[in-house]
């Protein structure tokens, strides 16, 4: 048997803090083979980032290594001194991070950032450092190597820069490669393209790699084994396809029941929240971490004593669990959903969306002379939306999604065209001459929770705010009543009304978020990506309540979203933007059907799976989001689209409709549009047993 | 006649001795402090720095002398001794009353440790006070140059360089020429006010802690009349009053009044550290207005200043908590210089800088440098303390 590149036993971290020892990774073994792939998986704070900064001994003041052994190539580390691990940092293991801006010098051009690898550990000349350099470029696919060695590292782009980063890490041909979390920062049609490279150079190199991400989908797309991490252990251990198809620990179930996955809707595979939220450090229950979530647990076997991993089947499967009851659980047992809620029936239009556009201008000279240069945004965005009716908004950064959602709440006005809620016109009222009933009708909940409500005033009082503000309520002791009926309508005990927002985790800010946003029965609420930010056990049930309350009150809900598995998973209809323009619309079920617009198809295929019986079709988009001060004539999706007609796409876009309100605007002819191959195909063979 | 000395030991002994209460009062709050330190937020974290935990120790110190100057100063603050007293170094006792002047005596033949004791008095009112005012007046200048940016940013933050930009000696001279200070009284039909510079500079600094409690109040409870009147009317009343008592001297029922000389000092204070306060308020602004819960306050319709005085203003308070812990440490400082240009209060008022200015004479020889040795040193530990409050505070605040 070949030795392991990398190879963890019994691994145990603390960081020291104010409150005292804080275990931050407790008895964690880990092997990674030659050539091999590990993905580490888990929520954040359950430590996978920490055992990447431990394997490169790179723990800052307060991080301890308290016990373990980490050997890389059969040697342990801890005996080595300091200068041999800075000689093996970088060139023996190198590490590519989540932010690619913080990766790179901002002051040094990309040439000299890369060469200075090589000069540092090679005894190699300037020169063939910069040409080896140069084609490293190359191989990370960019553009005009020449051009980027001479660039610094802002006149690049997001997903340029995150290249670079790869290939300063694979200059010097590392044996180990340590990603964490390299795609988070990235829209989802780069990462496709970063993931693409980087098993693509794996491949070529032989470099083993450790991939550390919350995203399943994106480790099943990249990884061999899998380690499945829960507050601070490694809970699950084994083969990718072991673990998603057979698993054997209740939270790698329950964590791949819910996440929504684009190939199947609400009736075929009903999510399932986890119920409860992860321990806090300090706060680790004995024996079995996940215990008081778990629907499996038996008092005096799960918190009797410290539970160890378990192998699984014969010791070749290399098949391990942290759970006593592997052999005690029904693991094919069928998923309680609890009941599924019938379908909507939607009303009337309730908004409509007439031909808006929202440019800005922006000057380019001092004390605003120079020319003026026009921003759009937004650029003739066409909708309706029904009562009681879900929305999703599709699309990446800079689409003017959010740009669009500020006309809505009366933060910008309109430059052109209509929005009508009712009989209200949203375009032109700013929301300082919306009056307190229109300005209840409308609402939005917010993206990031850590930031949605004032951290110095109590719940309570921030609740009671809204609606004095709405003016809901005769008195205040009416209103106090009404502010506690809100927080069980998000199922939340009565008692956080005295707390301030930090006593709260994010999954509980963002149900104090959706509270606020259902304080006045609003007609429309727009969420911009209200779970995204949240750990995954805790997106599920945040956008369970989120839809009932909706559905409950008949609200017309606008979700902005990028994630196209929650959106197939809630929406009753689909707007994908691109570029400030609606490229495509329709009900759900025929946008994740063929015929797609070009662009859907290729957003359709970045979306990582977290199923392996979903096969996709590859459609990796090439170029980068134009910027909005220059966009293409025609059609703006042109410069990245793989069936570019030259000479036709500069002209207006045409509509082509198919079926019930589904419309494509594209040039391409309506039988081409429908003579495209669904890009996710499910196999028939059920989710869970085998 | 040499007079009777006491030696180094027994001076130090018997300074222990006389500070007694401060000692006792340090131990409960500081101790007690220790068990309650969770609740105490931004301070409670000071438990955890050992510098920020000496500079509070050193701050407190100040506060209970001031507090219990009474009970630990063996003389009044101007009370004269006999002539053994004159110069006197340190340890000597009084021929004539017997008091041991544990810090020498001035030339005036006044006891330095009492003078000092009974100086921190004046400097730990007026020092945090007039910080106080600057504070509003920075913040409500401040807050609205950094939330609408624009035209508005532009032509305070203009405004605020020029103060900064004006040399502060000059104005202080200025304020002391006895042509600017002494006040008019000007008629103005129903009632005559006394009219000045400074009179005029602190007429408009205190109108702002009226305006920003009024504007807080309003913001607050607009929607609930009821409270809004209660809040407002006591706010203005007391304000009102406080104001033309403070300011002209004209409170009606003549309970409130201050020394032309303490107004000056407020208003040269005042006038040099509010564009200061300005910026650091403006900059805090522009960060956190960016925050999601602000925009969730635009969306339902608030005041901008509401937002400002309730969503960023009290986000901000941990910066601008240690910012005002260092500011009344420039301003004791301040407080120092005025005082050495004779600008301070009376010229027999015991406050530390006036002290310095009158004991400076002496500082040639050696046996009568501790005129102005003492109060100096009083000056620096407070000044310190502060610093090292603000540093030790600062230091846990971005640890976790």
């Amino acid at each position: 048997m070949t030795e392991p590149i990398l190879e963890i036993e019994d691994l145990n971290i603390s960081f020291y803090t104010r409150k005292g020892e804080i275990p931050a990774v407790m008895d964690f073994s880990m092997k990674v083979m030659p050539g091999e792939t590990m993905g580490l998986v888990g929520e954040s704070g359950c430590g996978k980032s920490t055992v990447s900064l431990g394997i490169m001994r790179y723990l800052g003041k307060n991080g301890r290594i308290k016990s373990g052994s980490i050997k890389f190539k059969g040697r342990d580390m801890a005996e080595m001194s300091e200068d041999e691990l800075r000689g093996l940092r970088g060139s023996q293991i190198s590490m590519v991070y989540q932010e690619p801006m913080a990766s790179l010098n901002p002051a040094l051009k990309i040439g000299q950032q890369l060469t200075e690898v090589l000069t540092i550990h090679e005894e190699i000349s300037e020169e063939d450092a910069a040409k080896r350099a140069a084609e490293m470029v190359g191989a990370v696919r960019l553009p005009d190597p020449d051009r980027i060695m001479g660039a610094y590292p802002h006149q690049l782009s997001g997903g340029q820069q995150q290249r670079i980063v790869i290939a300063m890490a694979l200059l010097s041909r590392p044996s180990l490669l340590l990603l964490d979390e390299p795609t988070t920062a990235l829209d989802v049609t780069v990462e496709a393209g970063i993931v693409e490279l980087v098993k693509d150079l794996a491949r070529e190199m032989g470099t083993s790699m450790i991939f550390v991400s919350h995203n399943l989908g994106l480790i099943l797309e990249t990884c061999d084994r899998i380690t499945v991490m829960y507050s601070g252990e490694a809970v699950e251990e084994g083969d990718i396809n072991t673990v998603f198809n057979r698993m054997r620990h209740p939270y790698t179930r329950g964590l791949l029941r819910s996440i929504p996955v684009p190939g199947a809707d609400k009736f075929s595979r009903p999510l399932v929240a986890i119920p409860g939220q992860l321990p806090l450090p300090h706060e680790r229950p004995k024996g079995c971490n996940f215990g008081p979530r778990c629907a499996h647990f038996r008092d005096n076997v799960c918190n009797s004593h410290e539970i160890r991993m378990h192998p699984v089947g014969s010791e070749a499967d290399r098949h391990r669990s942290r759970c006593e009851r592997i052999d005690d659980i029904e693991w094919n047992a069928e998923v309680d959903a609890g009941e599924i809620g019938e379908p909507v029936v939607p009303g009337d239009v309730v908004l409509s969306v007439d031909k808006l556009k929202k440019h800005y201008s922006v000057s380019t000279g001092m004390f605003g002379g120079g020319d003026t240069r026009t921003v759009k945004a937004n650029e003739e965005l066409t909708f309706d939306a029904r009562e009681a009716e879900t929305v999703a908004i599709v699309g990446e950064s800079g689409c003017g999604k959010s740009t669009f959602a500020k006309v809505l709440m009366g933060l910008e006005t309109a430059t052109e065209g209509k929005v009508t809620l009712g009989n209200l016109d949203l375009a032109n009222t700013a929301v300082e001459a919306r009056g307190p009933s229109t300005v209840s009708q409308v609402q939005m909940v917010f993206q990031n929770p850590f930031d949605t409500l004032n951290p110095s005033m109590t719940i309570g009082d921030q609740i009671v705010r809204v609606l004095e503000m709405f003016e809901i309520g005769e008195s205040d002791a009416d209103r106090e009543e009404r502010m506690l009926e809100l927080l069980d309508l998000v199922k939340l005990p009565r008692e956080f009304a005295k707390r301030m927002p930090r006593q709260l985790s994010g999954g509980q800010k963002q149900r104090i978020g959706i509270a606020r946003a259902f304080a006045g029965r609003p007609k429309l609420v727009v969420a911009d990506e209200p779970v995204s930010a949240l750990d995954v056990s805790v997106q599920a049930a945040v956008t369970k309540l989120l839809t009932d309350i909706q559905r409950e009150s008949r609200t017309t809900m606008l979700f902005i979203s990028h994630d196209l598995g929650v959106v197939r998973y809630l929406a009753d209809r689909v707007v994908v933007m691109y570029l400030g323009e609606i490229m495509e619309q329709g009900p759900t079920e025929e946008i994740f059907a063929p015929p797609y617009h070009p662009y859907t198809e290729a957003l359709l295929s970045a979306v990582p799976v977290a199923d392996t019986h979903v096969k996709k079709r590859h459609v990796v988009l090439e170029g980068e989001l134009p910027s909005p001060l220059n966009r293409p004539q025609g059609c703006p999706f042109q410069t990245r689209c793989q069936y570019v007609m030259p000479g036709t796409c500069d002209k207006p876009l045409p509509e082509r409709r198919f079926g019930e309100g589904h419309v494509v605007r594209c040039h391409l002819p309506a039988e081409e549009l429908e003579k495209m191959e669904p890009v996710i195909v499910v196999d028939t063979a059920p989710t869970a047993a085998e | 006649m040499p007079a009777e000395t006491l030696g180094t030991l027994d001076i130090l002994l018997q300074i222990l001795q006389r500070f007694m209460p401060v000692w006792i009062a340090l131990a409960v709050t500081m101790g007690g402090g220790y068990f309650i330190r969770d609740r105490l937020g931004q301070f409670g974290r000071l438990y955890g720095s050992r510098i920020g935990l000496v500079g509070l120790g050193i701050v407190l110190f100040w506060v209970f002398t001031a507090i219990f100057a009474d009970l630990i100063a063996v003389t009044g603050p101007v009370d004269q001794l006999s002539f053994t007293a004159k110069k006197a170094v340190p340890g000597t006792i009084d021929a004539e009353k017997g008091v041991v002047l544990l810090l020498g005596g001035d030339n005036l033949a006044r006891d330095i440790f009492s003078r000092v004791v009974y100086g921190s008095r004046i400097v730990l009112i007026i020092a945090p006070t007039a910080t106080l005012i600057a504070y509003m007046v920075g913040s409500t200048l401040g807050l609205p140059a950094g939330y609408y940016t624009g035209f508005v940013d532009t032509a305070m933050s203009f405004l605020a360089n020029l103060v900064l930009a004006f040399p502060v000696i000059l104005l202080f001279y200025l304020l002391v020429t006895p042509e600017v200070r002494e006040p008019v009284m000007v008629d103005l039909l129903l009632f005559d006010l006394p009219w000045s510079i400074p009179i005029a500079m602190s007429a408009i600094f205190f109108l702002f802690p009226i305006v920003f409690l009024c504007l807080l109040w309003f913001t607050k409870y607009e929607k609930n009349k009821q409270r809004l009147q209660v809040y407002l009317g006591v706010t203005l009343v007391l304000g009102i009053w406080v104001y033309l008592g403070l300011v002209f001297n004209a409170d009606p029922t003549g309970l409130l009044s201050m020394d032309p000389n303490e107004l000056n000092v407020f208003a040269a204070v005042v006038f040099v550290s509010s564009p200061a306060v300005f910026r650091v308020v403006r900059g805090l602004t522009m960060d956190i207005k960016t925050r999601d819960y602000v925009a969730a306050a635009q969306t339902r319709g608030e005041r901008p200043w509401y937002i400002m005085l309730w969503e960023i203003l009290p986000n901000a308070r941990g910066p601008l908590i240690v910012d005002f812990c260092l500011r009344i440490g420039y301003t004791t400082i301040l407080l120092g210089t005025l005082g050495f240009f004779g600008l301070g209060l009376q010229p027999e008022s015991p406050d530390w800088g006036t002290m310095i200015n009158h004991g400076r004479s002496f500082v040639r020889l050696a046996s009568t440098a501790h005129i102005a040795l003492f109060p100096a040193l009083a000056l620096m530990s407070l000044v310190l303390g502060l610093n090292l409050l603000a540093d030790g505070m600062r230091e846990e605040s971005l640890k976790d």
